[in-house]
């Protein structure tokens, strides 16, 4: 149920009918696209074909990555001709490296570790492991996948089975299973995940007739980890010492960072066992807005080609717009710019608002399916202390009086209400971590004085007012303020700039 | 074998040591049988409790000696239990009500109704009201005290109560109008001395009259602390002798070098490691006050005459922001960071004046 190296159509007919593409309703043909056969000495065994259904239900449900699985497809019309009502996502998912919306350097990296690791084998006794971190939709798996074909890896991943209730419900009429069912749900996920570990390792993939297979690099690779690890990550400790010992291909973990900053990574592979593991770890970034830009109107123009008159191409500044809005998630991005060139027009509106509220100066628009943009903690302290500032330009602000002039300083580029706001924290919680993190900033006494007065003052008022939200919050911008301005002093000290202008002070 | 603190404590007003006048005044005010609440405030250390302790024995009898710790469970509004030990005897019951946290309205309105509304059943040979101790009066929030205020009008006819606190400063007006204040005062150092060396004789020992009178300087005044330190003495060598050592306790020890460290260096980095053992103190239950006073008075050595007036008058402004905010580190930390640039540019001053 576990080792999906390769798509045939084996049951696909019978399983229409309980599968739905997630976009039925945009598209009227609903074939499914391809049916995971699973790859084990036995797989003739009807146990392991009922576990394969299974499991390929289960991706469907997800329905989220499921086709990027495929990754030995070579692009024939026939493809095409089947996977037209497929996801943007899947349909224009990335075959060279250059269409990839990854960092080069990173795809370098990567490159790099997998030569190493596959190729070296004799030499590096034991299995390694790499981590790949990032947030969701930066271009992880899509990575491995790419780089995976062009150097001829051959790729067996893991993938979570499901629970007996669930086969006993929908699949009892497709296959007789009453009989091995009992035996085979007996088995934890934890075993099942190590059993896979082992033969992933010790045998190769069957060889399938009309299968011309002479790849003979493999990786392992893990990307949803059983639950029971999450609970006790000592079993996953213990299961990788063994494999690190024993192990003869490279394994790969890939975890998506949440921005909530609960992170599974620091569970699951604490320092300590990175360490012991000698586990190489790479963590992504979200996609940079311009090669999001880039694969967007690649895709964009690759569809209006295809599929000249059926679909309106749109236009830069709506890319822009779903660039902006979707926070470096390329996944979410793909399946915006799918769902607004559907109907044509949504985008047009979507424009036409976004450039009217720019004419009077308000900026980003969510668009449509856009990402809820928030900030994860330590960036949002990061904005406000590494700030940024305008340079000086023409202003007809007014200049500060002569008794204020120390008080000059230019405009910031960032608003901290916004940047607070993002946070989803508190004003005093903020304030705290700030007060933490700010003294490393600060090279000079006389400086670090105003900065703890403003706290002094922002704790004061907070204490003064508890309870009103609103108030806490407006003060709190009021030290941050403070904060920022006193670092834009040294700067302006530093640079000896001799024009800047003023911000209007919130102190209250 | 319990500390010379508890072993001599007087448990009657007219043993007691000092403030005799104040005591025969207290017996007055219970003569009669009745009095009103009262507010009872002085500085720590200076026998605000033991002064309780033997009005109350003057009132009910040897039986408010009998005490017993019970660890009482009061259910919030909100169903939140809320567990408190409280100390009694048959007549009173003594309480900290801040140890609930933001709780204290609910612990002062819940035990006071209990104790309150439970009448004497012998009213001829027993008072016909009880008594109840709140402690720390002036830790508790504005919404326990505004509580307090109406609960002491409505269970007047049965209970008396007995507020102890530092300064009546945090204490509502309210609450300062409806009590008699009675302020203990700390005692002085001879009085001090009478004291230790009385307890040292009950001991069997003989302690130098000059070795009292350091103890007692060194003490602060806090009869608490210099019986303490006396014993403390007495474990680390006995006989006395006039120049033995005072141990000190540990984190004043802490507190001076930190104030050192202030001094030896000026900058963001060595207010990082202040603010560390500022933490450090805090968490080991150091009240900010206090830290920020041993501080003051540790920097002030290292000030002329010109200098010390601005520390002085630096430090009281953020010792009142101390007691207006929440945290106390912000506060602190702002009086140092306050503190070294003002000695920085003093320093750097003295230095040029040296050079030309």
């Amino acid at each position: 149920m576990s080792k999906v190296s390769r798509s045939r159509k084996v049951a696909s007919s019978k399983l229409t009918n309980w599968v739905q593409p997630s976009f039925d309703d945009l598209f009227t043909c609903g074939s499914l696209p391809s049916i995971k056969s699973n790859k084990r000495t036995n797989s003739g065994d009807p146990k392991y074909l009922d576990c394969s259904s299974k499991f390929l239900e289960s991706k469907k449900r997800l329905g989220k990555r499921s086709c990027s699985r495929e990754h030995h497809f070579s692009c024939t019309k026939e493809y095409f001709d089947c996977h037209e009502d497929e996801p943007w996502v899947e349909k224009y998912k990335p075959k060279t490296q250059a269409e990839l919306g990854v960092h080069k350097k990173k795809i370098e990296e990567v490159e790099a570790w997998l030569k190493v690791h596959t190729e070296q084998k004799q030499i590096n006794k034991g299995g390694s492991i790499l981590l790949m971190t990032g947030p969701s939709g930066c271009g992880k798996t899509a990575t491995i996948y790419v780089l995976s074909q062009e150097l001829g890896i051959e790729i067996q991943e893991w993938s979570n089975p499901l629970s007996s209730e669930f086969k006993k419900d929908n699949l009892n009429s497709i296959f007789d299973c009453e009989s091995i069912s009992g035996g085979f749900s007996s088995e934890s996920q934890t075993r099942m995940f190590q059993e896979f570990l082992l033969r992933a390792n010790r045998y190769n993939k069957l060889q399938l007739s009309g299968e011309t297979n002479d790849k003979t690099k493999k990786v392992i690779l893990v990307e949803d980890i059983p639950n029971q690890f999450y609970r006790q990550p000592a079993y996953l400790h213990d299961i990788l010492r063994k494999f690190s010992r024993t192990g003869r291909c490279p394994l790969i973990f890939i975890i998506s960072d949440s921005l909530s900053g609960s992170s599974m990574q620091r569970l699951l592979f604490p320092s300590e066992i990175q360490e012991e593991l000698k586990t190489s770890s790479i963590s992504f970034n979200p996609v940079a807005p311009t090669s999001m830009l880039k694969v967007l109107s690649r895709i964009a123009v690759q569809e209006a080609t295809w599929n000249g008159e059926k679909t309106n191409g749109p236009d830069k500044d709506s890319l822009h717009v779903l660039c902006n809005s979707c926070s470096g998630d390329i996944r979410s991005a793909i399946n915006s710019l799918q769902f607004s060139s559907l109907k044509g027009n949504f985008i047009c509106k979507l424009v036409g608002i976004y450039k009217l509220k720019k004419n009077s100066k308000l900026e980003e628009l969510p668009a449509i399916g856009g990402k809820d943009v928030s900030l994860f903690l330590f960036r949002a302290l990061g904005k406000i202390l590494h700030f940024k500032r305008e340079p000086h330009t023409d202003s007809d602000l007014p200049q500060l009086p002569n008794h204020l002039s120390e008080h000059e300083r230019s405009r910031l580029l960032l608003d901290p209400e916004m940047i607070l706001d993002k946070t989803c924290l508190s004003g005093e919680l903020f304030s705290l971590y700030l007060h933490q993190n700010y003294l490393d900033f600060y090279s000079e006494i006389d400086d670090v004085v105003r900065a703890t007065e403003y706290l002094s003052d922002a704790d004061f008022f907070t204490a003064e007012w508890s309870g009103d939200i609103a108030c806490s919050l407006c003060l709190f911008v009021g030290f941050c303020l403070g904060l920022v301005m006193v670092k834009c002093q040294t700067s302006i000290n530093c640079c000896n700039e001799d024009t800047c202008y003023c911000f209007p002070s919130s102190k209250h | 074998m319990s500390l010379w603190l508890d072993k001599y404590r007087p448990s009657s007003l007219n043993k007691l040591d000092y403030h005799k006048e104040q005591a025969s005044q207290l017996k007055n005010l219970v003569q009669h049988g009745d009095f009103p609440h009262l507010l009872v405030y002085g500085p720590s250390g200076a026998g605000k409790k033991t002064r309780i302790m033997c009005l109350l024995r003057e009132l009910y009898g040897a039986g408010v000696e009998k005490l017993r710790i019970e660890h009482q469970t009061i259910t919030a509004p909100s169903k939140k239990k809320i567990e408190i030990s409280t100390i009694a005897s048959n007549y009173h019951l003594e309480v900290n009500p801040s140890d609930a946290g933001n709780n204290d309205r609910v612990v002062i309105q819940e035990l006071l109704k209990t104790v309150a509304q439970s009448q004497q059943i012998q009213t001829s040979t027993q008072r016909d009201f009880k008594v109840v101790i709140l402690t720390e009066v002036d830790r508790l929030t504005k919404d326990a005290q505004h509580a307090l205020r109406r609960t002491m009008e409505k269970y007047m006819a049965n209970c008396r109560l007995i507020l102890c606190c530092n300064s009546t400063s945090k204490v509502i007006p309210p609450i300062r109008s409806r009590c008699l204040a009675v302020r203990v005062p700390l005692p002085s150092v001879e009085e001090i001395c009478t004291v230790l060396i009385g307890v040292c004789k009950k001991e069997g020992l003989s302690l130098p009259a000059e070795l009292a009178k350091r103890i007692a300087e060194k003490s602060g005044r806090n009869l608490r602390k210099a019986l303490l330190m006396c014993e403390a003495c007495r474990v680390q060598q006995l006989p006395f002798s006039a120049d033995q050592d005072i141990p000190e306790t540990d984190w004043e020890v802490y507190l001076r070098e930190t104030a050192n460290a202030i001094v030896s260096q000026q900058s963001p980095q060595r207010l990082l490691e202040v603010r560390g053992r500022l933490y450090e103190l805090l968490t080991h239950c150091i009240p900010p006050e206090i830290i920020m006073k041993g501080l003051l008075s540790e920097l002030l050595n290292n000030c002329d005459g010109h200098l010390k007036g601005e520390v002085a008058q630096m430090a009281a402004y953020y010792e009142h922001r101390l007691q207006l905010g929440s945290k106390a580190v912000y506060h602190l930390e702002a009086f140092i960071a306050k503190f070294m640039a003002v000695y920085k540019r003093f320093m750097e001053d003295g230095l040029e004046a040296m050079m030309f």
